[in-house]
């Protein structure tokens, strides 16, 4: 086997060196000639009409550029899938404390302050629903009046649901009946931020040709032309969007954020317009991830084998459908053969700011509430709950809830590899705990493009469509790098926008490496395959006979005889194929399936209710690791996040106004470097089939297990189990005292005017 | 109306106007194009605009442009092709953030450098929890502090070897 040149090598990031020195521009950094700053005016009304909406002071103020509303928009709605409910900009109605109202360029950014409060809004006050409990049901106050008239809308489900998932298979009744045991239980996750460092920000311009560009703070760069093209009803080819470094977005920058006020005023002013968010607007104005309440209900037989889940979710989606349907019902069952199953989701509109989406949206939250579920279950039986997740653990062979054959797969590797780490059994000592929560994912797929380029000097240049997450600039060009036989640095990686690089799905959902990382693969081999037909042409022996390795390509047998690729990219000049450029299109990758693992041990304060977690221990199958310190620092930036959903992280919303009562770095309690543990993170390498050199994707399970690892390792410690997050002092307290959670049994019958309405 | 501010930044001193009521951080960045030291709160709250100020780090974003006057200031942008710096030009704790993994999105990197700077500055041979301590005011959402706090222990040590 010849040693790999650049597969699997912990190197360093080919952004690094502008990062670490300052130089990295990210889209507040971009200062243009004759710039204007923009601010918006926001809504202090929870559900109210516009009465009366004055920009004239604004306007007149010195400095003022431009002043927009709602009005000067085009009359449509978009939205974040099918159902297209939001606009851009308020009109007649807000419907969420927080909606955008106005806007302003002014030559600074105090005077576009200042003109914000010279604008006047007269609200008339309408009925607000806040509890999405309370806003499912039949008799609710409606957030949305003309909810049947929405484009896309297909469910009519009465009250202020918008979304149905289902599924199901087998005889649940039955399944019930005969089963040994049965249990019930309700959990809550909450809100929660995204917590992104480098707050929204973007720049636009009107080109003199009438075109816009718009450098964006994004994920998905193509997203956002998309979008914007839909809100000022333009053809997407007027609009040009530079994807810029990106300061972290972890599903809040999938789509069209605030691009579309800059962008506005810069239509109606002539001047480049620029608008950063402040850190209460990252809070307030971009959809964070709401409260999901989630029933469970398990059918056990006396040896332990799961034979029937009932799962009901009901998901705030806030006053709009910014994220969704809420995926995390197909995860229901957990990684567990489960015969009988009958799955709902419902999403429902609530007057706070709308849903977002928060790496692997959903399937946190309905892990959260499996994996607490399980181990709950495991001790009502009287068996570990490690054996009893081996039991029902999945196998190869079987059928997901989508009705896909699960392939070759690392999920028992995964878990052996957990127990071992963490070691024999052992008592804990008073008031200490160990808890294990397991995880799964499917590795990200959607439309994938790239172009490889061989230059005169034997370099390449690989442009793709994505922007760099986390890394995966880097693991692409390796993957070029593998295939080609050259080292990293001999792969340029462009800085790109929508104008240069073709089409390609955002960078979300852990779908990077898997299937852009495909493309570049096929791509580079498409170029290798080129480049080979070439040197077959020069050396005078068949392509099969020659190997494409350090720089060069030469004949098997007889190395001495060989061309360089700088040479055969000069050769190619002239060549009847001319210059050689390989390219790669793909638009889904076959199911592929991630698992992970993850154990904490927790000390717990019977005093107070805090909980410490004193050790964490997470097992992932990543398929190959394309670079295992990127992999590795995802794993562990993923369990932290996670850990901070446990421990400390919620959005506070006030249930009167559904107002977001701590909008800032300060009260919205993220986890710092003194809080944490050491995370130790354990490779396991069962490579897929189809994914570039058998890689898996790696992002998103991290953050699934520790909310119930940690509520796991609390029972273990004190006895006493917490079904609400996250677990704050007051609330483990209250727990240790006996109270009552807030989340109790939900009667899904009930709020929903009998039997689910899809039956 | 702004008023004259002398700053020396990065070793240079810089006479320029700014506003009364800008901070140190939009002195840097919208007067003097400073882009590296980053705007994540404006609040004091996320560390991402740490410089040193007379070799302490500050969060540059709560201190009054002109309560710096005639200071030294040192920002990212100033610390590569100092002292013990390798073939790149690169400052051990720039240099150990690119080995090992210490960086991911890197909106929090420039502060957190400046503050892992100021801690070594005094304190060449920190523990773990010393590290801890000195970046506790920085958040970084990507990496979940493990491969910070091991880049920073590298660099002292790498910082150690090249004093011994």
């Amino acid at each position: 086997m010849p040693e790999n040149i650049a597969l699997g090598k912990s190197l360093p990031r080919v952004d690094a060196m502008e990062k670490i020195t300052g130089k990295a521009t990210y889209a507040s950094d971009v200062y243009l000639p004759g710039m204007l700053m923009c601010k918006l005016l926001t809504s202090t009304e929870s559900h109210a009409r516009i009465v009366r909406l004055d920009v004239s002071q604004a306007e007149a103020l010195p400095g003022v550029r431009a002043v927009i509303t709602g009005k000067d928009y085009p009359d449509v709605r978009f939205g974040s899938g099918a159902l297209k409910d939001r606009r851009i900009m308020a009109t007649d109605e807000v419907f969420y404390i927080g909606e955008p109202v106005a806007a302003v360029a002014a030559d600074d950014e105090i005077t576009a302050r200042e003109a914000v409060e010279l604008i006047e809004v007269e609200y008339q006050p309408l009925p607000v629903v806040v509890d999405p409990l309370q806003a499912i049901r039949d008799d609710a106050v409606p957030v949305h009046e003309d909810l049947e008239s929405f484009e896309g809308y297909g469910f009519a489900g009465g009250g202020n649901n918008c979304t149905l998932l289902d599924a199901d298979r087998g005889d649940v009744v039955q399944a019930f009946k005969d089963a040994d045991h049965t249990f019930e239980e309700t959990y809550q996750s909450q809100p929660i931020n995204q917590g992104f460092l480098e707050p929204m920000a973007c720049v636009a311009e009107l080109e003199p040709n009438g075109r816009l560009t718009v450098w964006a703070s994004t994920q998905g760069p193509y997203q956002v032309r998309a979008q914007l093209a839909l809100v000022l009803d333009i053809p997407v080819s007027r609009i040009k969007v530079i994807a810029m470094e990106l300061g972290g977005g972890f599903g809040a920058k999938l789509r069209l954020a605030l691009e579309a006020f800059p962008a506005m005023l810069a239509m109606k002013s002539g001047r480049p317009v620029k608008l950063i968010n402040t850190r209460e607007e990252a809070f307030t104005l971009n959809g964070p991830r709401l409260e999901t309440n989630i029933r469970l209900k398990t059918g056990v037989m006396n040896d332990g084998r799961i034979v029937a889940r009932e799962a009901y979710s009901i998901f705030d989606v806030g006053a709009y459908l910014g994220a969704g349907p809420n995926s995390g019902v197909g995860h229901a069952l957990g990684p567990y053969r489960i015969p009988n199953f009958k799955l709902r989701s419902y999403g429902v509109y609530t007057n706070k700011i709308y849903v977002g989406s928060y790496r692997a949206s959903g399937v946190a939250d309905m892990t959260f509430a499996v994996e607490s579920h399980m181990d709950s279950v495991a001790h009502q039986l009287g068996i570990d709950p490690f054996e009893f997740r081996s039991i029902n653990a999945v196998e190869e062979g079987d059928i997901s809830v989508s009705g896909a054959r699960l392939p070759k797969n690392g999920l028992r590797e995964t878990m052996q590899a957990l127990k071992e780490r963490l070691g024999l059994p052992k008592i804990m000592g008073e008031d200490r705990g160990v808890g294990i929560a397991l995880g799964e994912w499917r590795s990200g797929s959607g439309p994938s493009t790239a172009s490889i380029s061989v230059n005169d000097d034997g370099t390449i240049s690989m442009l793709t469509g994505s922007v760099d997450i986390s890394g995966s600039d880097t693991s692409m060009a390796q993957i070029a790098a593998e295939t080609l036989g050259i080292t990293l640095d001999q792969v340029v990686v462009p800085k790109r926008d929508t104008d240069m690089a073709p089409f390609t799905g955002p960078s979300g959902g852990s779908r990077i490496v898997y299937s852009q990382g495909k493309a570049v693969q096929l791509a580079a081999e498409d170029a290798r395959d080129k480049l080979m037909a070439l040197a077959s042409d020069r050396l005078g022996v068949p392509p099969a006979a020659l190997v494409c390795e350090k720089g060069k390509i030469y004949v098997q047998d007889n190395t001495p005889q060989q061309v360089t690729l700088a040479q055969l990219a000069s050769m190619s000049l002239t060549s009847p194929q001319g210059p050689i450029v390989g390219t790669a299109s793909l638009s889904s990758m076959p199911y592929a399936p991630v698992f992970n693992a993850q154990a904490a041990e927790v000390l717990v304060d019977r005093e107070t209710g805090r909980v410490k977690v004193t050790r964490f221990v997470q097992a992932q199958d990543v398929g190959v690791a394309i670079n295992p310190m990127s992999v590795i620092g995802q794993l562990e930036g993923g369990a932290v996040q996670g850990i901070g959903r446990a421990l400390s992280e919620e959005l506070q919303i006030d249930p009167e106004t559904g107002r977001v009562l701590n909008p800032s770095l300060a009260t919205y309690l993220m986890p710092l470097a003194v809080d944490m543990p050491e995370i130790e993170t354990i490779l396991i390498n069962v490579p897929t089939d189809d994914g570039p050199f058998g890689a898996r994707a790696v992002a998103e399970p991290p953050g699934f297990g520790p909310p119930a690892a940690i509520a796991n390792a609390i029972y273990d410690a004190i006895g006493v189990r917490i079904k609400e997050l996250p677990f704050t002092a007051e609330r483990v307290l209250a727990a240790i005292k006996g109270q009552e959670p807030k989340a109790g049994f939900i009667d899904i019958e009930a709020l929903l005017g009998g039997e689910s309405p899809q039956e | 109306m702004k008023k004259p501010l002398r700053l020396t930044v990065n070793g240079e001193t810089r006479d320029f106007p700014v506003e009364p009521y800008y901070s140190l951080l939009d002195a840097l960045r919208d007067e003097l194009h400073l882009t590296g030291t980053k705007k994540g709160c404006d609040e004091g709250d996320c560390g991402a605009c740490t410089v040193l100020m007379d070799g302490v780090p500050v969060t540059s974003c709560l201190v009054l442009a002109h309560s710096a006057h005639d200071t030294q200031v040192r920002t990212i942008e100033g610390l590569a092709g100092e002292g013990l710096a390798d073939s790149r030009g690169l400052h051990p704790v720039q240099q150990a953030f690119v080995t090992y993994g210490g960086l991911q999105c890197g909106f929090c990197t420039p502060g957190l450098v400046m503050s892992a700077v100021g801690l070594l500055q005094d304190n060449p041979d920190p523990s773990l929890d010393d590290v801890k301590y000195a970046i506790g005011g920085n958040l970084c959402r990507c990496t979940g502090y493990s491969k910070v706090i091991e880049s920073i222990m590298a660099a002292a040590q790498e910082m150690r070897n090249n004093n011994g």
